[in-house]
């Protein structure tokens, strides 16, 4: 019995920045698998590369060495309206400072990404009220982020992830701005999302009580996972 | 969501950047429509006078006759008059038949002798469509085609010391090459609004005109007025083309192409209309630019947001476009409303405008609602902020994402 693709492979994973006259390299011959349904936190301190690493494995960013596959397949080359639509239709997002559009109620900033799909207003509308629904917002679906508490913000946010049904979430630092219970609240709802839809994600935090709900656990330190350097 | 209201929301963000960014697209709507009424207004009005000076909306004229300057050539008259006028007046367009013997000679009061620039009309018909006759300072206008009188320019009659009720005599060359003479009293005088027309105009009936000329019976030339000035240019030819089918050899032109000055003036106004308008354009540009360009540059941040999440960078240009075309929109309602009502104002300020170049009277101040002009100006408004939209909106979708999510 073969094992299934994985979902995320990175393969030598590099990425360097200039910073005046030096070159700081963020990210060195980082090797990755994700499989579907699993539950990966990167840990590592401030400055480890973790916020590189979620921006390359989310097409936010391309790698001077290395590739890249989703689903099997070489994103490297594609150009950015097709990366575009793979981050769209397959890779959900949650940031650390929530990152909502501040014009758009909680339920429009949830129907958006399926708005960009093309669906029309009212099954957006349908959807991402049970999705708010699912995150425990769905009283606070027409209320814009700037009257919403911290962690409620990071509820539509995580909704919004799940929008367009992704078999992949990245969180960058996901609970970095919660307080303790918010926090753990949050927590569930990914384990919960990640148990009961399969989707798989891939957390970037330094936060213990993240890392304790983790599948499976890789550090980070300078650029490189501890140990081989593989977390596959 | 659509973008259109997604745009929406993003213009009322920050109310009052949009108000002034809606402020300057409403000044610059409001500048070009009322400057494009106002040059229609002193355009129509030009061509007006130039119609009711004398020229009519067409005029009728031998092969060659209106190569002739001011004078009556002997052999190029119309001999035909009365056939011409009777199919004239078979066409619908056509208002009234003006007949006019024209000609220069001396005019002399036995003491002093001046040359003028003479006109033999019909006055009763002349009266009813010509400024001239409505011009009268002193005395009258002619009675009727027979009279043996004349109407004096006031600067001809000054230069004579010559009075309503006064005797002159007028010489000129008659077609038979010699110089004839005819006595007439003047009168009346009238006020020209061109002063070098002022100084040698003299009209007289048409048959002191004839005896003067020993015509015969020909005129030089004939004008028609038609309904209106729209048109004029159709309506010549198809009466050149009737005329030529009764046989007739004659020449129809619309007044415009016999206007230079008209032509003249309109160049020159749709030079200075184009020339503030690209500067209103550009103001409105540089204008709108710098607030979007601020706009764009504090939602850096949640562009690199809506991009990671999936919208495309062609989407994101969108929504700025949309923004900008709202802003135009909007602006342009709000600038036409407030032209109709500067024009408003303005129409009912009683304001007088100074004598144009070459006149003697002003005219007053009245702005049209130049419908060219509001959709020049909502054109131009549109092609503006798309243009000023344009630059952040590709400034925000080339921003690496990860430089926007951590932008500041």
């Amino acid at each position: 019995m073969t094992a299934p693709t994985p979902i995320l492979r990175a393969e030598r994973l590099t990425r360097t920045y200039r910073i005046g006259a030096a070159t700081v390299a963020a990210l060195r011959d980082v090797d990755l698998d994700l499989a579907p349904g699993d539950f990966l936190v990167v840990q590592g301190p401030s400055g480890s590369g973790k916020t590189t690493l979620i921006n390359l494995l989310g097409l936010l960013d391309r790698p001077d060495a290395g590739r890249v596959l989703l689903e099997g397949r070489p994103v490297g080359d594609l150009a950015e309206e097709a990366r575009a639509d793979l981050r769209r239709d397959r890779i959900g997002f949650v940031f650390q400072t929530f990152s909502l559009v501040p014009v758009l109620t909680a339920a429009e900033n949830v129907a958006w990404p399926m708005a960009l799909r093309g669906l029309g207003e009212a099954e957006t509308r349908r959807k991402s009220l049970a999705l708010l629904e699912r995150v425990g917002l769905a009283a606070r679906a027409d209320v814009r982020p700037d009257l919403l508490s911290g962690g409620e913000r990071q509820r539509v946010a995580i909704a919004r992830a799940l929008a367009n049904e992704p078999p992949l979430v990245l969180a960058d630092e996901p609970t970095a701005h919660l307080d303790s219970e918010t926090a753990e609240s949050i927590l569930d709802l990914m384990a919960g999302l990640n148990r009961e839809r399969g989707v798989a994600f891939l957390v970037a935090t330094h936060d213990s009580r993240v890392v304790a709900r983790a599948r499976r656990r890789v550090e980070l330190r300078d650029g490189r996972f501890e140990g081989e350097g593989r977390a596959a | 969501m659509t973008l259109w209201r997604f745009a929406a929301r993003n213009i009322a963000r920050n109310r009052r950047r949009t108000v002034l960014t809606l402020g300057v697209v409403v000044f610059g709507f409001a500048a070009i429509a009322l400057a494009g009424g106002f040059m229609a207004q002193n355009l129509d009005g030009l061509a007006e006078s130039t119609i009711r000076s004398g020229m009519g909306h067409l005029q009728i004229a031998s092969p060659g006759g209106f190569e002739d300057a001011g004078g009556f050539e002997p052999g190029r008259g119309l001999e035909d008059a009365e056939r011409i006028a009777a199919i004239l007046r078979g066409d619908a367009a056509v208002k009234e038949i003006l007949p006019r013997l024209e000609f220069v000679g001396l005019v002399s009061d036995g003491r002093r002798s001046v040359p003028f620039l003479g006109i033999g009309v019909d006055p009763i018909a002349e009266a009813r469509h010509m400024d001239a006759p409505q011009t009268i300072a002193s005395g009258r206008w002619l009675a009727d085609r027979d009279e043996r009188a004349v109407v004096l320019g006031g600067g001809l009659a000054k230069a004579l010391g010559a009075k309503a009720g006064d005797g002159l005599t007028l010489l000129a060359t008659g077609v038979d090459g010699t110089l004839n003479a005819v006595d007439a009293a003047v009168a009346g005088i009238v006020h020209l609004p061109i002063k070098e027309l002022d100084d040698r105009w003299l009209a007289t009936g048409l048959t002191l005109a004839d005896d003067l000329l020993a015509a015969g019976g020909r005129v030089s030339r004939i004008a028609v007025v038609l309904g209106g000035s729209r048109g004029a240019s159709a309506a010549g030819r198809r009466i050149e083309a009737r005329l030529r089918e009764a046989g007739l050899e004659v020449e129809v032109r619309p007044w415009e192409a016999l206007a230079p000055f008209y032509r003249q003036v309109r160049i020159l106004y749709l030079g200075i209309f184009g020339f503030m308008g690209i500067v209103l354009v550009v103001v409105v540009l540089l204008a709108t630019a710098n607030t979007m360009m601020m706009a764009a540059a504090e939602r850096t941040r949640e562009i690199g947001t809506l991009r990671a999440i999936g919208t495309r960078p062609s989407l994101i240009r969108g929504l700025f476009l949309r923004e900008g075309i709202l802003l135009a929109v909007a602006g342009s309602v709000l600038g036409a409303l407030l032209s109709l009502l500067i024009r408003t104002v303005l129409n009912h300020s009683g304001l007088t405008l100074p004598p144009p170049p070459g006149g003697t009277q002003g005219m007053p101040l009245h702005v049209q609602a130049y419908a060219v002009a509001y959709a020049a100006a909502a054109v131009a408004m549109l092609l503006t902020l798309a243009f000023a939209s344009w630059l952040p909106a590709r400034r925000a979708s080339r921003v690496p994402i990860v430089e926007a999510l951590t932008h500041v």
